[in-house]
C-alpha cells in the first residue's frame, strides 16, 4: 500500500504562458506535503499534473519508482490518486449519498443498487465529521440544499470513499469553519498512520504549520525550496514565496498626499462573498484591491458596475447610487474591464472594430457612420499601440496583450471617469504590461479614478497609491506608503500578522 | 476552420447554379434552349422571393443566439394572408391598411413569443411551437370554413407580374432586392444589428458592455413576427387565394435556407444575403424534385437529410473534455 | 432546524404539482361528466390516453438526461404506416405480431440515429431531432402516401375490449411501464441518467460514461415512440402518415406539467404519466364544455401554452418574493 510519487522537472505551457518551468514535488506514504506558492506561482498547475487533469509538456512522473503517464483524471484514479477539487465535482440535483458513490454504488441482485448499504456506508463516512455540522448532514440531503461548508465536506468524503493511496487536498479548507478544519486534520493524522500520502495545497499559513510534515514552495513556475516543516519559520516561507530580484522595474512616482474630494464612498457592501466592505476613494486615486483569488474582488467590482445585486450603500460624487444594469453605471461614467477576457470582455468571433465600438454605436447615428467609427477606433488603437492586421480581423486573431488593449480601448473611447479593472494584465506579455502601467498612470494624472484588482502583487505594489487587502469577505488591511511592500502584501493576503522584512 | 475559404453565401449560390444546370439536363429540362432556360431561371428566382422573405425573420432570431428559432412563422404567414385577403376584398385603397394589419398582427404574435422566451424562460423552440398552435386556432376562427375576400389588382400587378415587357424581371424579385438591401442595412448599419450579433455571440459580454439584452430579445422576436406577416401579405398577393396550409410548407425550408446561407445556428454570425442564396437553393431543390416527379414524401426526406447534413458540417459543439 | 424550502420540496417531489393538477382535472371532468368512473367511460378514456402516455414516458427519459426529442411524432407515424400497410385489414394475427416486432426495431433504429448525431457528433438536440422529424414523417408518408390501410378488425377490437379483471388494459400497461422505470431508476444506470442530466461536467469528472448514457436515452425514446405507435394504430384501426404530428408537442407538455424540468436531472416518469392523463382529461373537458367548434382548436392550443408557461410563472414569483426579502439572488 505504500506509495511514493515524484514529479521531476515538470514543464507546462498554456498557449504562450509558461505555468511551470521547473516543477518538482515528492511525496511518500505516511506524510503530508504542503504545496505552497503565491498567486501565479504554478501551484494549481502542479496539482493538476499530478492528478491527471492536465498533461505535462516535459519532465516526468515517477510512481513507486516507475515512470507513469496520466492522460485523464481516470488514469490517476486507477493508480490510487484521488483529488478534492477546488471547483466541486458534485451534481447539485442528486443526494449526498448518490454523489459520493456515483459509479461505485454497491449492487444487489439484478443490478439494483443496495440502498441500505449506500446509506449505511455514507453514514459511516459522515460519522468521520460528526459533531461539526451546524445542521445535521444526512445521506439523503440534496447537494443543492447544502451550505458551502457541507458541500465541501461531501466533496472530501467523495474523494476519501475511494480509499486512495494519495489524496490531494486542493484548497479543501476554503469553506470550512474551524471545528471542521480541526476534524479534518485529525482524520489526516489518522490517514498518515494508514500509509496514505497527502498533498495539501493551501494558502493558510496557520493550517500549513499545523498539519504538514514537509513543504515544497513554487515561485514563478519553479520549485525554489523543499524541506521539513520543523526546519523553517513562517517568515522564511514568505520570503521563499516572494521574488526579491523581481524584474519589475516600474515604479510610479509617489503620489503627493491626495487632497482631492472623495468621489466614491462604499459602506457595508454585502454580497454572496462580501461580508461588509467599506471603501473611500478620492478623485484621481489609483487604488488597488489585493488578496487571494476568490475573496470577493470580482463581486466588489461587479456590484459597483450594476451587474449583480448587493446590499449596502454606495455614493458617487455625493449622490447615492445603486445600479441595476451596467447601462446605468455607464451613464455615470463607470467602466469595467472584466476578469475573464474571453468570456466577459470580448465577442470572440467578431471584428476588432465591432468589439471596440460595442458600447458606443449609438453615437454614430441611426444609419451608422462607419467611416467615423473606424477612424475613432483606429485612433484609439494607435494611441494604445495596438498591433493588428486590420480593424476587420476577428479579435481572436490577436495575442493576449493586444486583445486586452481592445477591451480597454472599448472603454477609453467613452472617456469614463471611474475605471474598474478586474485583473487586467492576466495573461498579458511583459511589454504590454509596461504600456498599461504608463497608461494607468497617465489616466490618474488626468483626474480619472481607478479601482484595480490584480493577482500580481508586484503590480499592486509598484502602481497603486494604496492597496486594500480583502480577506474573509472584508477589507482586513490597508497598505500605503512605506508599508506597501510585497512581503506585507503577501502576508496580509495569508492572514499573517507580521510581514517579512521589517 | 479547415475550409478553403469560400464564404457560405457564395458557396450556396454556386450550389444553386450547379443544381440549376443539372435540372436542365433532366428529361423535362431546358436542355440547350437558352430562352427556356432564362425563363425558368427567372421563375425560380421569383418563387424564391417568398421563401426568402419568410426566412428573413428566421435569420434574425437565429443570429440572436440562445437556440433562437421561430416555428410560428408558417402559421403567421397563413393568418396574415387571410387577414389581408379579407381586409382588401379587391379594393386598391385597402391595400396599405391590410399591409399594416399584417405587420401589426405578426409583430404582436412575435412579441408574445419574445415575452414567453425572455420572462418565462421557455425555450424558443417550445414557445414558438406552442404559439403556432394558438395561431392555427386563431386561423380557424377567422376562417370559419370559408372566407370571402379578394386580392386587389394593384397587389397582383406589383407582386405577381413582371416589371414590363422590355424588362421581364418579376416585380417580386425587385421587391426582394430592395428588401434584401434594407435587411443588410439593418444588420450591418444600425445599432440594432450590431447589438443583435453581440447577443448572439456572448450575452454576458453584451450585458457588460451596456446592451439591453432583454429589450433586444423582445424586439427581435417581434420583428421576426412582423416580417413573417409581411411574408404572408406577399404570398397572398402572389397566389390570390388562401388556404389553411398556405404558410406551413415554408417553415422548414426557411430554417434550412438560413443554415445553407452560412448563418451559424448557434448565433452571432451570418447575413441575409446568405439566406437569400439559401432560399434559392431550397427552392431549386423543391423544384427539381417536382420535375423529377418525386412525391411529397421524398421531398420531406430530402429536406430533413439536407438540414441534418448541414448541421453535421457547421454545427458541432464543444466536447466535454477541455 | 430545517427551514421549509419550497424549492427543495419541488425538487424532491416534482410529481406533486402534476398530482394536484390531475386531481383538479378529474374533479372538473367529473362535474361535467358524472359517469366518469363508470367502467365503459374509464376504458374508453384510458384507451385514448395510452398512446400519449407511452410517448411522454420516452420523452421524459430523454429530457431527464438533458436532451429533448422532437422526432417522436415522426416515429409514431412510421410505426403506424408500417402496420397499416404491411398487415392491412386482411392481415393475420401472426403478421401482426411480426410487424409489431419490426416496428419496435424501427423505433430503436430511429432513436439510435438521433442518439448518434447528438451524443457522438455532439449536435444540438433540438435542431437535430427537428431535422430527423422531417426525415421520419417523410418516410412515413413514403410508406403510405394517402390515409388508408389498417389492421385486422379482430385485433383492434382486442385492444378495445380487453379489460382483465374489469380494469382497462391501459392500467396494466401503465403499471408495467412504471415497474420498468422503478427498476431502471434503482440501478446504477438510473444514477448515471440523473447525473448526466443534472450536471454533465461533474458526471464526466466522476468517470460516468456520458456519451453512452445520452445515446441510450434516445434509443429508449425511440422504443417508447414505437410502442405508442402500436397503441395508436390499435386505437384508430387505420393508417395515416400525419397521425403523429400533434403528439410531439403534447408529449413535451405532459413532461413539463409532470414536473420534470426541461433542464434535466430532476423528475421521473410518474409525473409525466399523470401529466399525459391530465392533458387528455382537459381535452375531454373542452369537448364537454361545448365550446363553439371554431374555437376549440384555439382553446386547446392556449391550454398547452399556459401549461408550458407554468414553471416559468412559478419561477417568476419565486424571484420577486426573494427580491422582496432583500436576499441577493
Amino acid at each position: 500500500m505504500t506509495l511514493s510519487l515524484s514529479a521531476q522537472n515538470v514543464v507546462k505551457r498554456y498557449g504562450g504562458v509558461v505555468a511551470l518551468s521547473d516543477g518538482n514535488l515528492e511525496v511518500n506514504s505516511g506524510e503530508v506535503v504542503a504545496l505552497i506558492g503565491a498567486n501565479g506561482s504554478g501551484k494549481s498547475t502542479m496539482s493538476k499534473v499530478i492528478n491527471g487533469v492536465v498533461v505535462l509538456d516535459r519532465g516526468q512522473l515517477l510512481l513507486d519508482g516507475k515512470p507513469v503517464q496520466f492522460n485523464s483524471p481516470h488514469d490517476a484514479k486507477q493508480m490510487g490518486i484521488s483529488t478534492v477539487f477546488q471547483e466541486l465535482s458534485l451534481v447539485p440535483q442528486m443526494t449526498v449519498a448518490d454523489n459520493i458513490w456515483l459509479t461505485r454504488e454497491p449492487l444487489g441482485p439484478g443490478g439494483v443498487v443496495n440502498r441500505k448499504m449506500v446509506t449505511a456506508k455514507t453514514e459511516e463516512l459522515l460519522a468521520l465529521f460528526a459533531g461539526t455540522f451546524k445542521i445535521d448532514l444526512r445521506p439523503d440531503a440534496l447537494v443543492s440544499e447544502l451550505p458551502p461548508d457541507e458541500k465541501q465536506i461531501v466533496e472530501i468524503l467523495k474523494a476519501v470513499s475511494f480509499n486512495p493511496r494519495l489524496l490531494i487536498l486542493d484548497e479543501a479548507t476554503a469553506s470550512l469553519d474551524s471545528r471542521q478544519v480541526q476534524r479534518l486534520f485529525e482524520l489526516v493524522a489518522k490517514w498518515k498512520t494508514q500509509d496514505k500520502a497527502i498533498v495539501f495545497v493551501s494558502h493558510r499559513m496557520e493550517e500549513i504549520f499545523r498539519i504538514a510534515d514537509r513543504y515544497s514552495v513554487l515561485r514563478n513556475g519553479k520549485t525554489v525550496g523543499a524541506g521539513a516543516m520543523k526546519d523553517i519559520t513562517e517568515n522564511d516561507l514568505v520570503r521563499l514565496m516572494v521574488d526579491k530580484e523581481s524584474v519589475f522595474s516600474f515604479s510610479r512616482a509617489a503620489a503627493q498626499q491626495n487632497q482631492k474630494p472623495v468621489c466614491l464612498e462604499i459602506k457595508d457592501l454585502k454580497t454572496a462573498t462580501l461580508r461588509g466592505v467599506e471603501i473611500s476613494v478620492r478623485e484621481g486615486e489609483l487604488v488597488g484591491i489585493g488578496g487571494l483569488q476568490g475573496q470577493g474582488q470580482r463581486d466588489l467590482l461587479l456590484s459597483l458596475f450594476g451587474d449583480i445585486s448587493f446590499a449596502g450603500s454606495i455614493q458617487y460624487n455625493g449622490k447615492p447610487v445603486h445600479f441595476r444594469h451596467p447601462r446605468q453605471a455607464m451613464k455615470h461614467g463607470f467602466a469595467l474591464v472584466p476578469g475573464d477576457r474571453a468570456r466577459e470582455g470580448l465577442l470572440y468571433i467578431r471584428s476588432i472594430l465591432e468589439n471596440m465600438q460595442l458600447p458606443s454605436w449609438a453615437r454614430y447615428g441611426f444609419l451608422l457612420k462607419l467611416g467615423k467609427a473606424r477612424q475613432d477606433a483606429a485612433n484609439m488603437g494607435n494611441s494604445l499601440n495596438l498591433k493588428m492586421a486590420g480593424l476587420d480581423e476577428p479579435v481572436s486573431s490577436l495575442s493576449g496583450g493586444n486583445a486586452q488593449k481592445v477591451v480597454i480601448g472599448k472603454w477609453l473611447m467613452r472617456q469614463p471617469s471611474l475605471l474598474l479593472l478586474d485583473d487586467p494584465t492576466k495573461g498579458v506579455d511583459v511589454g504590454t504590461k509596461a504600456e498599461f502601467y504608463e497608461l494607468l498612470t497617465r489616466l490618474c494624472e488626468e483626474g480619472k479614478t481607478i479601482l484595480f484588482y490584480s493577482s500580481d502583487d508586484d503590480e499592486l505594489v509598484g502602481l497603486c497609491d494604496r492597496v486594500l487587502v480583502l480577506h474573509d469577505g472584508k477589507i482586513q488591511t490597508e497598505l500605503a506608503g512605506a508599508a506597501l511592500t510585497k512581503e506585507n502584501l503577501v502576508a496580509a493576503s495569508l492572514g499573517v500578522e507580521h510581514g517579512g522584512a521589517q | 476552420m479547415k475550409r478553403f475559404y469560400l464564404s457560405p453565401p457564395v458557396a450556396a449560390l454556386l450550389l444553386a447554379v450547379i443544381l440549376f444546370l443539372l435540372s436542365g439536363l433532366l428529361p423535362n429540362g431546358f436542355g440547350s434552349d437558352l430562352n427556356v432556360a432564362r425563363a425558368q431561371a427567372l421563375n425560380i428566382l421569383r418563387l424564391s422571393v417568398f421563401l426568402g422573405v419568410i426566412a428573413a425573420g428566421q435569420t434574425l432570431v437565429i443570429i440572436s443566439g440562445f437556440e433562437g428559432i421561430d416555428l410560428s412563422a408558417g402559421s403567421i404567414v397563413t393568418l396574415t394572408a387571410i387577414l389581408t385577403y379579407v381586409t382588401v376584398s379587391g379594393a386598391d385603397e385597402k391595400v396599405i391598411p391590410a399591409l399594416l394589419i399584417s405587420l401589426a398582427v405578426g409583430g404582436f404574435i412575435g412579441f408574445l413569443n419574445g415575452a414567453g422566451i425572455t420572462f418565462l424562460k421557455i425555450s424558443p423552440f417550445v414557445m414558438t411551437l406552442g404559439m403556432s398552435g394558438v395561431v392555427t386556432g386563431a386561423i380557424i376562427i377567422v376562417n370559419q370554413g370559408n372566407v370571402t375576400g379578394k386580392v386587389a389588382p394593384i397587389m397582383t400587378r406589383l407582386i405577381a407580374r413582371p416589371f414590363s415587357p422590355e424588362f421581364p424581371i418579376p416585380n417580386a424579385l425587385i421587391i426582394w432586392l430592395i428588401f434584401g438591401f434594407l435587411m443588410w442595412l439593418l444588420l450591418e448599419r444600425t445599432t440594432f444589428g450590431k447589438n443583435l450579433f453581440a447577443i448572439g455571440v456572448n450575452r454576458v459580454t453584451a450585458k457588460l458592455s451596456g446592451v439591453n439584452v432583454t429589450g433586444m430579445n423582445l424586439a427581435v422576436y417581434s420583428l421576426a413576427g412582423a416580417l413573417a406577416g409581411f411574408g404572408g401579405f406577399l404570398v397572398v398577393g402572389n397566389t390570390g387565394v388562401v388556404m389553411i396550409q398556405l404558410g406551413q410548407p415554408f417553415l422548414f425550408p426557411s430554417i434550412a435556407a438560413v443554415a445553407v446561407g452560412g448563418t451559424l445556428l448557434s448565433g452571432g454570425k451570418g447575413s441575409y444575403w446568405g439566406t437569400m442564396a439559401g432560399a434559392i437553393v431550397l427552392t431549386l431543390i423543391t423544384s427539381l424534385l417536382t420535375t423529377m416527379q418525386m412525391p411529397d414524401s421524398v421531398r420531406r426526406m430530402v429536406l430533413g437529410a439536407t438540414l441534418l447534413l448541414l448541421i453535421s458540417i457547421y454545427g458541432r459543439q464543444r466536447a466535454l473534455r477541455q | 432546524m430545517k427551514r421549509f424550502n419550497l424549492n427543495a420540496l419541488m425538487t424532491r417531489n416534482p410529481a406533486l404539482f402534476a398530482l394536484i393538477l390531475l386531481v383538479l382535472a378529474i374533479v372538473v371532468n367529473y362535474i361535467l361528466q358524472p359517469n366518469l368512473f363508470a367502467r365503459d367511460t374509464l376504458n374508453s378514456n384510458m384507451r385514448v390516453f395510452l398512446p400519449i402516455i407511452l410517448l411522454s414516458v420516452g420523452q421524459a427519459v430523454v429530457i431527464l438526461g438533458g436532451g429533448i426529442d422532437i422526432s417522436v411524432g415522426g416515429i409514431v407515424s412510421i410505426v403506424n404506416t408500417i402496420l397499416a400497410t404491411r398487415v392491412g385489414l386482411e392481415g393475420s394475427p401472426e403478421a401482426m405480431w411480426q410487424y409489431v416486432a419490426v416496428s419496435l426495431l424501427a423505433g430503436v433504429l430511429a432513436g439510435a440515429i438521433n442518439g448518434f448525431f447528438i451524443a457522438y457528433l455532439r449536435l444540438q438536440p433540438i435542431i437535430t431531432t427537428y431535422a430527423t422529424s422531417f426525415l421520419y414523417f417523410g418516410f412515413a408518408l413514403f410508406i403510405l402516401p394517402n390515409p388508408g390501410g389498417g389492421i385486422p378488425a379482430q385485433i383492434a377490437s382486442l385492444y378495445r375490449n380487453t379489460s382483465p379483471l374489469g380494469l382497462p388494459l391501459a392500467f396494466y400497461v401503465i403499471a408495467i411501464v412504471l415497474g420498468a422505470w422503478w427498476y431502471i431508476r434503482s440501478t446504477r444506470y438510473g444514477n448515471y441518467l440523473f447525473a448526466v442530466g443534472g450536471k454533465a461536467q461533474a458526471a464526466y469528472e466522476t468517470a460516468v460514461p456520458v456519451t453512452l448514457v445520452q445515446f441510450s436515452t434516445y434509443v429508449i425514446s425511440g422504443l417508447m415512440a414505437a410502442f405508442s405507435g402500436i397503441a395508436i394504430t390499435m386505437l384508430s384501426g387505420s393508417g395515416n402518415a400525419e397521425i403523429g404530428s400533434a403528439m410531439t408537442l403534447n408529449s413535451i407538455t405532459a413532461v413539463v406539467i409532470g414536473g420534470t424540468a426541461m433542464s434535466g436531472g430532476v423528475g421521473g416518469v410518474a409525473g409525466p404519466i399523470m401529466g399525459a392523463i391530465t392533458l387528455g382529461l382537459i381535452q375531454n373537458i373542452i369537448s364537454f364544455a361545448q365550446i363553439n367548434t371554431w374555437w376549440e382548436t384555439l382553446v386547446k392550443a392556449l391550454i398547452i401554452v399556459i401549461a408550458l408557461a407554468t414553471p416559468g410563472i412559478i419561477n417568476l414569483f419565486k424571484i420577486t418574493s426573494q427580491r422582496a426579502i432583500g436576499r441577493p439572488e
